[in-house]
């Protein structure tokens, strides 16, 4: 919910809460003093009458038999409320009334006073309809105040939210941001500030580092390996030592490996590929699939490759290199002997369908790193995860399905 | 043929000296940024590798210096840092191949033997090796005068021997030279047996017999004679 709709939610609700009471307090408080001038007119009136009852002996004539009677039986004396029937409006109206004994000719009589109060409904009415615009001119005041607020005062926080949002971390630069009269947002605008420095700077740290690790470690690895090819052209190099230069061979192209797919991890998750150029996958699938061929036919596999129409996508060159490469490797390297491989290609989705026993386990774990089906396998087991954090990368979808019905494992990329 | 070796490790750059030497080529080497753009503008060269980081200068600037003087040199690119953008960015300068460390000593005279077919196009039209004549431009090989049908990756082995003669060539080396990354995909080494099998069954058949010697435990030789 909008901030702004939320302020005038408890406006309104304040506003109403306001009106209620100072309806009812205004209603009241005009009643009573109504009332009060009421009293005190019926009293004049009473000491007049009394007066001139006493001077001439003699009862007054009644005009107004409402505003007046007289009874010569005993009435309760003092002030009262009693209600009478208005000849003209035909409906019972209230009245104020004073009963008090006057002798006349030393017979008693009592008489009553009366006046009319102003009808409820009515002080009502007129309550209401001074109160209502005053409410509904508050309340719109206070929308309009609201909606000036939100565009003048709030906008320092609006041009902020909007260079946050533009924000990325592949082009980490401090965010320059307007300085503004009110403290919350320039303290606001301090502390984004000072954020994206730490963010940039750290980014460039770890760009840094990615980038120097993977050179510190690469280039002792070179030597290693091109001192033992090296070590391995001696003629006289005895036979019982080939094995273990062979073996440390071997574990150094390992270990470069493992090297590389890490930090070719790393700087997909660092955004570093920014680069993107037109890639004909269609192109890219035919040429791995014969690339691997030699695997392919090790395992009996006649794959398959369907493509709907030839679809070029923006991707960095070796990254959709390495994407097709890992997901058809993956496909043949678990396949069964004799299973089926078909690659399909449609302008919406990749999809790799081979066959192979079902997996124990969660297989989404399967894009994990370093899960392998076959522990002892040579490889380090982060093909599929190069795979997924290439998809995550583009925003591509990568779904894994297991139909058991015909032992197939499909991956599909969703572009 | 003359070459510039343009690396600041010692060890790797002595490896290289002698690697190359061995394969007849006359070497020279330079381990600063200073003393290689000395040696560049100088003397001339058949083919400068550079290794883009050196203490004192990027490699890249030396190929931009090449490619300024308009030297008929070519350039072959080592780095660590694999950064792909490095390598299109190289290769966009002018240099002629890129290769990522580590690298296969055999794979590197490989493709500094197909920079060089490249650039001297004429002086070195074929390749010759005892009774074995290669064209590299037609893909045409003949024994003793006889052509000989090789499959693709069968032709490609028999290159890659021929760049490297009377050098042990490791199964891994041989491995990631045909395939690759998907060098490292179980049962390569049964690939390379298969075809090495077909390949010298071939040439057997023309008499070119004892040419591939299998070296136990470590890889495969192409013997001089």
């Amino acid at each position: 919910m909008k901030l702004l709709t939320t302020t005038n939610r408890y406006h309104l609700a304040l506003v109403t809460a306001l009106f209620v009471l100072g309806t009812a307090a205004l209603y009241y408080g005009l009643q009573r003093a109504l009332a009060h001038e009421v009293d005190e007119q019926l009293g004049l009136h009473r000491t007049f009458l009394a007066e001139r009852v006493q001077r001439t002996q003699a009862l007054p004539p009644i005009l107004t038999p409402n505003e007046f009677s007289i009874s010569p039986a005993p009435r309760a004396e003092g002030y009262g409320d009693t209600l009478l029937l208005d000849p003209a409006e035909g409906t019972q109206v209230p009245f104020r009334q004073v009963t008090f004994r006057v002798q006349v000719q030393g017979r008693p009589y009592w008489l009553t006073v009366r006046k009319s109060l102003i009808e409820t409904a009515d002080v009502l009415q007129v309550v209401l309809t001074v109160m209502l615009p005053v409410m509904a001119l508050l309340f719109v005041s206070l929308v309009l105040l609201n909606r000036w607020l939100s565009r003048w005062l709030w906008a320092p926080f609006q041009h902020t939210l909007a260079a946050l949002r533009r924000y990325q971390l592949q082009q980490p630069q401090t965010l320059a941001l307007p300085p503004t009269r009110i403290d919350e947002f320039s303290e606001l605008n301090q502390a984004v500030t000072q954020l994206t420095e730490r963010v940039a700077a750290d980014y460039r740290a770890l760009q840094e580092f990615t980038e120097n690790a993977a050179h510190e470690t690469q280039t002792p690895l070179a030597i290693m390996q091109a001192q033992l090819e090296q070590l391995m052209q001696l003629p006289e190099l005895p036979a019982a030592a080939a094995r273990p230069v062979q073996e440390l061979y071997r574990g150094t192209l390992r270990l470069s490996r493992l090297h590389q797919a890490l930090t070719l991890l790393s700087k997909i998750e660092n955004r570093q590929f920014t680069d993107a150029r037109p890639v004909r996958l269609d192109e890219l699938l035919a040429d791995k699939l014969e690339q691997l061929q030699d695997f392919a036919e090790a395992k009996q596999l006649q794959p398959e490759l369907v493509v709907a129409a030839p679809l070029t996508v923006a991707m960095h060159p070796a990254l959709a290199d390495s994407l097709v490469s890992n997901l058809l490797q993956n496909a043949i390297k678990h396949n069964r002997h004799g299973g089926s491989l078909r690659v399909s290609l449609t302008a919406e989705a990749l999809e790799i369908a081979n066959t192979g026993p079902a997996l124990s386990g969660d297989p989404m774990q399967l894009l994990g790193r370093f899960r392998k089906h076959n522990a002892a396998s040579d490889s380090p087991g982060l093909g599929l995860s190069i795979a997924q954090q290439i998809c995550a990368h583009y925003g591509y979808q990568l779904h894994y399905a297991y139909r058991a019905a015909q032992q197939l494992h499909i991956l599909r990329v969703q572009f | 043929m003359k070459v510039l070796i343009v690396e600041d490790e010692a060890a790797l750059r002595a490896s290289l000296l002698d690697y190359l030497r061995h394969g007849g080529y006359v070497c020279e080497s330079a381990e600063t940024y200073r003393l290689a753009h000395e040696k560049i503008k100088l003397y001339q060269y058949d083919c400068v590798l550079v290794d883009l980081t050196l203490p004192d200068g990027a490699g890249l600037d030396l190929v931009r210096t090449l490619k300024a003087d308009k030297s008929v040199a070519g350039v072959l690119i080592i780095s660590a840092r694999g950064a792909l953008d490095d390598k299109v960015q190289a290769l966009e300068l002018g240099a002629d191949d890129y290769l990522q460390k580590p690298f296969h000593l055999a794979e590197l005279n490989a493709r500094l033997r197909a920079v060089m077919r490249r650039r001297q196009f004429q002086g070195q039209p074929h390749l010759s090796f005892r009774d074995l004549t290669v064209f590299p431009d037609q893909a045409l090989v003949l024994v003793k005068e006889q052509p000989v049908t090789l499959t693709r990756k069968e032709y490609d082995l028999l290159l890659f021997f021929l760049a490297n003669p009377s050098r042990v060539l490791t199964k891994e080396a041989i491995a990631e030279h045909i395939w690759g990354d998907a060098a490292d995909m179980a049962d390569s080494f049964d690939f390379i047996y298969t075809h090495l099998k077909n390949l010298r069954k071939k040439l057997q058949e023309l008499g070119a017999d004892n040419y591939i010697r299998t070296i136990y435990g470590l890889g495969y030789k192409l013997e001089p004679a």
